[in-house]
């Protein structure tokens, strides 16, 4: 049948079986005259070839992705539509991904380097020589008031972009997606009210909240957000998907028509894992590759020369493992600067994955590369609802009846108990029914499954929320609030885009091109056999 | 500290944490609960017909055990209309299925369904102690793991019935959607969460319990007071499936949504379509008619050997090579017999409840 037992005696691939830490000797395989100096999945490269290995990985993952036609012809040399904009965590991959795009694209030599018929060697267009992205940003997200007791590494991120004379730095907090200024300095119309949900509901139950001028600033809001919050597995969960917003609106607000991000192989393995995890089986393939457009009206946004003004975000250390990494940073003396660990450990999903991914990498190096390579041949089943409103990534529709077919947790009225009502339950006074919700507004319908089980999803030792109750609403991220009051939302269930934007919403979605499709794209510039 | 409430009915004692929500709720409402989430299971994904004759894969596990005192129940209930069956299936190792196979009998006894126990002597012509007798203790289990994957399509077909049920619950979907990432398995990971699975020449098969969580199943036989019979099976530590289980089991403890979570995630995905056309068509057995990835199954090769003397010949190249050099399969061989869709009436005899 179609299942298989996993037993290893009964099947010779069950098994996992531990390879040798190299496969023929120990001298480079690439130059196969130095003796090797590391040894990537199972393969010695010496020092010298370590680096062109990795910079040739580097432009593979990214130089496709970098002209306005994905994957097309790239003749004519790289030339974004837009700016680009580099988030960094101050972790090791972002600071490794910041050090090789500084040396591959904005190294430029100005006069360039000229050949022996006097020409810029390589041509005019080459990165070497010119501009790929008109202005560079780097964005850092201090997340330090999330977690208490963590430490604000501003200043030391600042210091170590400062190395970087051509790229601008940006740095933001988390809790500036509470912040009305902040939305209203990247061109978000400010929003009449505030709302809140109802974290204690499964619905999660909108309603307004009043404006108070402590409880008001953005610091606190965030924190009662983070402390409202069931799980462990929650927080860092949460964390991430407010930094990936910001970062997204940051790319928009500088006019990027990219923005890159320093995920490794490890890393996206992790992510992986954990986001299937968690319900994110929708957006796998968003995992590792995606493009987001933003809902700000046209009017309100900086060009960046895609339609729409989608951003596209890369992760071009996607082929290249924790290891490689932290090597390229150690010979080339980068100054990781490190990011804040959380706490959560054992009760947590993401350090759980990290732990076991990490570990299995250790053992067995190529079952990291096989998790990335199987994910990538996935794709989300038709169905696409909308696009979740606080994540804003893909969304299904019908998840609530889904949800509530399969993992009963209420009866809210008498119907619910179908063709059978079970002898024990007691008659209910009609007087005294409770009322049913279903008239109130509320968020779920407006939520991807991530999304919804990560606020409303609770752990077998309960709850971790220390502020949530029905009468203290949980302050929502300033896109949230635009969207939910902006005209006519709605909900996650219909083909159909959402009605209330400036202009249609276009999925952008890009797919290898087959030799017919890549010759029609190039059919002008093709001479006659 | 005072006896909390049922979080559903608001009335009775609570009595338990349920596994799946960590609601505090009485044990009534926890065979409510999990009753109708097995016929929502059912129901949504139109598993059956009336009139269908439905056969449970019956190990005395309790997985099966619970499933055929809830598919008793539910038909009684919401009437389905089916014509319910156990079938086990028995390796003939002397001391090993006794147990099971008698809570088995039970079960037919307390739920009366006819109960067709399928012995491998009766399907293979040998039983696993003269497999074991002639390959030795090695690889006795590939024969074993082999044999039985056919074994209840076989049986179905015996007793003529529409669709076989197992036990297979959330925990194993869940632990397999994982190890198919982690070996890349793409066309496995495809199909494994799949409620049912039904090829052009084999018996439907479905898992009413892919939503149960395997601790509810446990305590809906413990409150029910079901006796099963527990057989684990003891798997190598460097087998996917141990990775992925223990990781499965940190992730339940840490939010135990992750099964049902895992579960939905492959549900939302599917392999793309052009890595779907890489993949190699099954096709059927020129021998014994059962799918196959090659020209004679698995199955039929191991027989060939045990019965040619070369048991080695299903399980290692170098003996298939062997076998293939000492020319083709005699007229004379014992073969597996031909695998077809039931028509019409049983073909063998069953035993009744009374």
């Amino acid at each position: 049948m179609s299942t298989s037992c996993g037993n290893p005696t009964t099947e010779q691939d069950a098994l996992m079986l531990r390879r040798q830490k190299f496969d023929k000797s120990k001298d480079c395989v690439r130059c196969k005259e130095n003796a090797g100096n590391i040894v990537i999945r199972h393969a010695v490269y010496c020092k010298a070839c370590f680096f062109p290995l990795i910079s040739i990985k580097l432009r593979r993952s990214l130089d496709p992705f970098v002209n306005p036609l994905p994957d097309g012809p790239r003749r004519k040399g790289l030339k974004a539509s837009g700016n680009l904009l580099l988030g960094l965590s101050g972790g090791l991959g972002s600071t490794v991904l910041l050090d090789l795009v500084n040396q591959t694209y904005f190294s430029w030599h100005d006069p360039p380097i000229e050949d022996a018929t006097g020409k810029p060697r390589g041509g005019k267009d080459h990165p070497r020589n010119a501009n790929v992205w008109p202005k560079a940003t780097v964005c850092y997200v201090e997340t330090c008031t999330a977690f208490p007791g963590a430490k604000n590494r501003t200043e030391e991120v600042k210091a170590a972009v400062a190395k970087y004379e051509r790229l601008v730095f940006v740095p933001l907090k988390v809790e500036d997606a509470f912040d009305s200024a902040w939305w209203d300095s990247i061109g978000g119309k400010p929003s009449s009210k505030q709302l809140g949900m109802d974290i204690t509901n499964e619905d999660l139950i909108l309603s307004s909240i009043s404006s108070q001028d402590e409880s008001d600033a953005p610091i606190l809001r965030l924190q009662h957000y983070i402390s409202s919050l069931p799980t462990q597995t929650a927080i860092p969960a949460a964390v991430q998907t407010l930094t990936r917003l910001l970062l997204l609106h940051t790319a928009m607000s500088t006019g990027s028509s990219h923005l890159l991000l320093g995920t490794s192989l490890t890393s996206l393995s992790i992510s992986l894992i954990s986001s299937i995890s968690q319900g994110g089986g929708f957006v796998v393939r968003e995992e590792a590759q995606e493009e987001w457009t933003p809902r700000l009206p046209v009017a309100s946004r900086k060009d960046n020369g895609h339609k729409n003004g989608t951003i596209r975000i890369v992760r071009p250390l996607r082929d290249i493992g924790m290891k490689e990494c932290a090597m390229w940073a150690w010979w080339r003396r980068l100054d990781v600067v490190g990011r804040e660990k959380f706490t959560g450990g054992k009760q947590s999903i993401g350090p759980l994955t990290k732990e076991f991914i990490v570990g299995l990498e250790r053992d067995y190096p190529s079952t990291v590369s096989t998790i990335a390579r199987t994910c990538a041949k996935l794709a989300p089943k038709k169905g696409t609802g909308g696009v979740c409103l606080l994540c804003e990534r893909p969304a299904q529709y019908g998840l609530q009846d889904w949800k509530s077919r399969i993992s009963i947790r209420s009866f809210k009225d008498e119907s619910s108990f179908g063709l059978y009502r079970p002898p024990h339950f007691p008659e209910r006074d009609p007087a005294n029914a409770p009322e049913p919700t279903s008239s109130s507004p509320s968020l779920a319908p407006f939520l991807c499954y991530s999304c919804h089980t990560t606020l409303t999803s609770r752990s077998s030792r309960g709850t971790t929320a220390v502020t949530a109750s029905r009468d203290n609403p949980v302050p929502l991220p300033m896109w949230v609030t635009s969207n939910l009051t902006s005209a006519s939302r709605t909900p996650v269930r219909s083909e159909d885009t959402d009605g209330s934007l400036d202009e249609p919403q276009e999925l952008w979605s890009s797919h290898k091109m087959d030799a017919a499709q890549m010759k029609a794209a190039v059919a002008d510039f093709l001479l006659d056999d | 500290m005072a006896p909390r409430t049922c979080a559903l009915c608001e009335s009775a004692k609570a009595m338990l944490k349920r596994p799946k929500t960590g609601q505090q709720i009485c044990r009534d409402c926890f065979f409510y609960v999990f009753e109708t989430e097995v016929h929502n299971t059912i129901v949504q994904s139109k598993l059956f017909q009336p009139g269908d004759r439905v056969a449970i894969g019956a190990s005395g596990g309790k997985d099966s055990t619970v499933l055929a005192c809830v598919m008793k129940t539910l038909n009684d209930r919401y009437n389905y209309g089916l014509d319910l069956f156990l079938l086990s299936i028995d390796e003939g190792i002397t001391g090993y299925r006794d147990d099971s196979l008698e809570t088995v009998k039970r079960n037919q006894q307390q739920y009366e369904m006819p109960l067709k126990i399928l012995s491998y002597d009766e399907l293979y012509g040998w039983t696993m102690d003269a497999i074991v007798s002639q390959v030795g203790r090695k690889n006795n289990c590939t024969f074993c793991g082999v044999f039985r994957r056919q074994a209840l399509d076989r049986g179905a077909a015996m007793l003529h019935v529409d669709h076989i049920v197992t036990g297979h619950n959330a925990d194993d979907i869940a632990e397999t959607v994982l190890m198919n990432i982690m070996r890349g398995d793409i066309a496995r990971l495809g199909r494994c969460t799949a409620i049912c699975t039904q090829g052009e020449d084999t018996i439907r098969r479905s898992k009413p319990f892919k939503y149960a969580y395997e601790k509810e199943i446990v305590m809906y036989a413990y409150f029910k007071k079901l006796d099963y019979f527990s057989t684990e099976c003891i798997y190598s530590p460097d087998a996917y499936r141990g990775h992925a289980r223990v990781f499965l089991k940190e992730l339940e403890a840490a939010r135990p949504s992750a099964i049902i979570d895992i579960i939905h995630s492959g549900e939302a995905f599917e392999v793309r379509e052009e890595v779907k056309a890489t993949q190699r068509v099954q096709q059927t057995c020129i021998r014994c008619g059962y799918m196959s990835s090659n020209d004679l199954c698995k199955a039929c090769t191991l027989l060939e050997g045990l019965e040619r003397g070369m048991a080695s010949a299903g399980i290692t190249d170098r003996g298939r090579k062997q076998l293939e050099s000492q020319g083709p399969a005699p007229d004379n061989l014992r073969t597996i017999p031909f695998f077809k869709l039931p028509l019409g009436n049983p073909t063998i005899a069953i035993e009744s409840t009374s």
